[in-house]
């Protein structure tokens, strides 16, 4: 077992890759109640199109790295939830555009909890009936995103900002995409993106990382695994101008969504110059549309913008996009009087001191998500997955100059890369 | 692994007329620091304490424009800072929440601490006033901004549809207010109301002040004497929130809107709330209920029905108002209110299996344990004893989950009646 030790902040981290690849993170917080386990695998929605374990190329329905999610909670003799519940842990799961992750956290059993976490993903049980059964569940979970007004601005953005790469596709599908999952697809999707080599198990909490450690050995130690599959994932070559510069869409709201999205032309970063990517460009964003900012003074003075007014910047090696907005009585003075904001911006360059209080800012704001075990345990699989350690964005953050968000502000601030998705009510419709 | 905490224990004190609480812990990276003005939920101040929330953050007397209040915030490494109002029971908490890095992970700033307590003392006692009133510019638009923060409660369907219900079923009670107030006082209240009302609870209601962190007590105590001096009358006596209310006929109500997803809510009345002592009885009575993915509604209407994505039951522990919620298909209707009352049925026979209560026991046990963790719910947990007027030790209330008895919870179940069933559904379908 390797320790790697983060100074400034605190940390302490130990690792090891096990033999069969499963990758282990362990983070002890001191004086903790609770411990959060989160077992990773890299494997999305997006990743719909790839070789099976034969070598055979194959398209899966959308929707299926979520639906997988779900029947992985049914076994044949028992119920993992209820299980989980005997040990007094509460467990979730979710799916990303580009991961799976199954958790739980606990005050009480760690041992036992962590057995059970790795046996039941470990341990695929799918029927035709259980699948069928799934499908009135998951059908209405897709309709309340298709009744959420953020989500479904959200997801039009992304459609209206990508061509073909498939973050423009629903993470849970749609009720015609889940008919056609089948327990066969479901074992072929498990049997590519399921093995240990490509999953990451952390530890965040309260407990003694040479007994955990040693408890995760054992486990896996005891399983049989065939080799390493290797992963083809197959994706289409996304062009760099948005698919289109403007969606709309009817729901029923008080006031009409708009948000604007701009997305980066060139991609393929990793590692550190990914993560000093997205620092930057957060940092820039943050200096134009902070609450402190000069524009969302004039925004919310206007009564352009609520309070609701929101910013963030996704970077990911295959994609980058930043969004923002909210709630807005004019969705298209906003977006005018947005891009407006950001010609002058680019007019006039980036200041000294807003830089220094966005860098403070940014600084005081991880510190506080270090106080959470949730914060830790779901950024810092992320982080590693794109080579990078959650520990050390403070250095990073302190490495970047004024001159690094000035140039980052005129690569990303491409007006021609902008889309814009508005949802309003019927009867807001002009 | 360093030394753990199993209680939550505040340190109370009375500072310039205000009960001022302490946790010094190691645990967290930041101090948090929260305080709490306490009022009757009445229709008569419901929309002027919501919209003062909103004019007080947007400035100071130090800071008299919002941006160069919000550039000192960012200054302070990104201080969080909020004020907001919530309901408990049939009180409105109007709360001024700050947090600040702790000083001990920065190079260089080592008065943070201060800083912060005195920010908080600008909110309370150096408002941004001019003869007599909050400025004009910052009331207007405030009021539009809470306008549209009322106007945008449709946008969550699950929160719209909470709030109708219990507008509906508590028609007569101070209850069903909405916390934000009605758009319809807005246009009347004026600079001069607000700080009127300002003055009037700052100097007259309850006021308590949290401080969670890596701090020194004295340290603390001194700055808020300093920083913070309130002056204070008597403290106003408030009104108890009552729990009780019998139910002569359960009442069905359906809204329609531009929804795909039917939104079902069954209002309950338990008649038991937080200072009660069948209250950890109640909480078990939940869980068991719809409070876990083991619970009887989790387990018949998604597992086994596969009606719904969600079937929970929620307390709301000072009204002691339960809400059953469910997302389902419309024409499924029947179908779901037949199943949700079969298993309330159960719980009224007393019904439940030796694993249900040990998984409740269990689960309720490790999400109280978590509160641990976090400065916030520590403060909420504590805070709660306040209003309540009964302060519940952790140990005691996990000591209660272990020896409630099936017998206990049946009792409980006794109490708890149906007052209303709400549906929000499409425009379409027929009634």
């Amino acid at each position: 077992m390797q320790t790697t030790v983060f100074e400034q902040v605190k940390e302490t981290v130990y690792h090891e890759t096990l033999a069969n690849g499963l990758k282990v993170f362990l983070v002890p917080k001191q004086g903790f109640s609770k411990t959060y386990a989160v077992f990773t695998t890299r494997y999305g929605s997006i990743d719909s199109h790839f070789r099976t374990r034969s070598g055979e190329e194959i398209n899966v329905p959308d929707g299926i790295a979520h639906f997988l999610e779900h029947k992985m909670f049914e076994k044949k003799d028992r119920d993992v939830m209820h299980e989980f519940s005997k040990n007094g842990a509460s467990c979730n799961a979710f799916t990303s555009f580009n991961r799976t992750a199954y958790l739980f956290s606990c005050t009480d059993k760690l041992d036992q909890n962590l057995n059970l976490l790795l046996d039941y993903v470990q341990e695929p049980y799918f029927t035709d009936a259980s699948v069928e059964k799934e499908k009135g569940i998951i059908g209405q979970e897709i309709t309340m995103y298709d009744d959420n007004p953020d989500w479904k601005v959200y997801m039009n953005l992304l459609k209206a900002m990508y061509q073909k790469y498939p973050i423009n596709i629903e993470i849970a599908g749609t009720i015609e995409t889940i008919s056609h999952i089948t327990k066969e697809y479901l074992y072929q999707c498990y049997e590519t993106f399921y093995h240990p080599a490509n999953m990451l198990l952390l530890v965040v909490g309260s407990f003694d990382p040479e007994a955990v450690m040693k408890l995760i050995q054992k486990n896996q130690g005891g399983k049989d695994f065939p080799p390493a599959p290797q992963i083809t994932r197959i994706f289409p070559e996304e062009p760099p101008a948005p698919a289109q510069h403007r969606v709309e869409a009817n729901l029923a709201v008080g006031l009409p969504k708009c948000m604007i999205g701009i997305k980066e032309k060139e991609n393929g970063l990793t590692a550190e110059a990914l993560l000093k990517r997205d620092l930057t460009t957060k940092l820039l964003l943050d200096i134009v549309f902070g609450s402190s900012s000069s524009a969302y003074e004039k925004l919310y003075d206007s009564g352009l913008i609520t309070e609701n007014f929101d910013f963030d910047y996704s970077c990911e090696q295959d994609y980058a996009y930043s969004i923002f907005g909210g709630d807005t009585p004019d969705p298209d003075q906003l977006v005018e009087t947005i891009k407006t904001i950001i010609e002058e911006w680019k007019q006039k360059g980036i200041d000294q001191d807003d830089f220094e209080r966005a860098k403070r800012k940014k600084i005081g704001n991880f510190m506080r998500g270090l106080n959470s075990v949730e914060f830790i345990a779901n950024q810092f699989t992320q982080f590693k997955f794109n080579g990078n350690d959650l520990f050390s964005v403070v250095p990073v953050l302190e490495s970047i100059t004024r001159e690094d968000v000035e140039k980052r502000m005129r690569e990303h601030f491409q007006l021609d890369q902008m889309a814009v998705s508005i949802v309003r009510s019927a009867a807001q419709q002009e | 692994m360093g030394t753990q905490v199993h209680e939550i224990a505040f340190t109370s004190s009375h500072i310039n007329g205000m009960n001022v609480h302490i946790l010094q812990t190691e645990k967290f990276k930041t101090t948090t620091i929260v305080t709490m003005i306490e009022q009757e939920l009445s229709v008569e101040t419901v929309t002027k304490t919501a919209l003062l929330a909103m004019v007080m953050k947007r400035a100071t007397a130090r800071f008299k424009e919002t941006k160069r209040l919000r550039e000192y915030l960012d200054f302070l490494y990104g201080a969080i800072f909020d004020v907001d109002v919530t309901k408990k029971g049939e009180r409105q908490i109007l709360q001024i929440y700050m947090e600040v890095p702790n000083e001990k992970y920065l190079a260089q700033a080592s008065t943070l601490l201060e800083e912060a307590i005195q920010f908080v003392g600008d909110m309370l006692t150096r408002p941004c006033v001019e003869n007599g009133a909050f400025l004009p510019k910052y009331v207007t638009q405030e009021k539009e901004t809470l306008r549209k923060r009322i106007e945008s409660l449709i946008d969550d369907k699950m929160k719209y549809a909470n709030q109708r219900v219990t507008e509906e079923m508590c028609k007569d009670e101070p209850f069903a207010l909405l916390v934000q107030g009605r758009a319809e006082d807005l246009p009347g209240i004026t600079g001069e109301d607000l700080y009127r009302h300002f003055q009037e609870i700052t100097t007259s209601n309850p006021i308590n002040l949290f401080v969670v962190g890596d701090v020194d007590e004295q340290q603390v105590k001194k700055a808020i004497e300093t920083h913070i001096p309130l002056q204070r009358n008597a403290v106003k006596e408030l009104k108890a929130t009552s729990p009780v209310k019998n139910v002569e006929q359960e009442r069905t109500v359906v809204d329609r809107l531009d929804v795909s997803q039917a939104k079902l809510n069954i209002g309950c009345r338990t008649n038991i709330a937080y200072k009660d002592d069948d209250y950890p009885a109640l909480l078990m009575y939940n869980g068991i209920l719809g409070g876990f993915p083991h619970s009887k509604l989790f387990v018949n209407v998604r597992e086994k029905a596969s009606l719904a994505y969600y079937a929970v039951s929620r307390l709301e522990s000072h009204k002691g108002i339960m809400m059953i919620m469910s997302g389902i298909e419309a024409k499924k209707y029947d179908q779901a209110v037949e199943i949700i009352k079969a298993q309330m049925d159960l719980m009224r026979q007393g019904k439940i299996t030796e694993e249900e209560l040990s998984q409740t026991r269990a689960t309720l046990t490790n999400q109280f344990r978590e509160l641990l963790d976090s400065a916030r719910m520590m403060i909420e947990y504590t805070y709660n004893g306040v209003v309540s007027g009964r302060q519940r030790p952790l140990n005691e209330l996990l000591q209660a989950f272990e020896t409630v008895t099936i017998d206990e919870i049946k009792r409980v179940a006794d109490k708890v009646q149906i007052d209303m069933i709400y549906l929000l559904r499409d425009k379409k379908g027929e009634a």
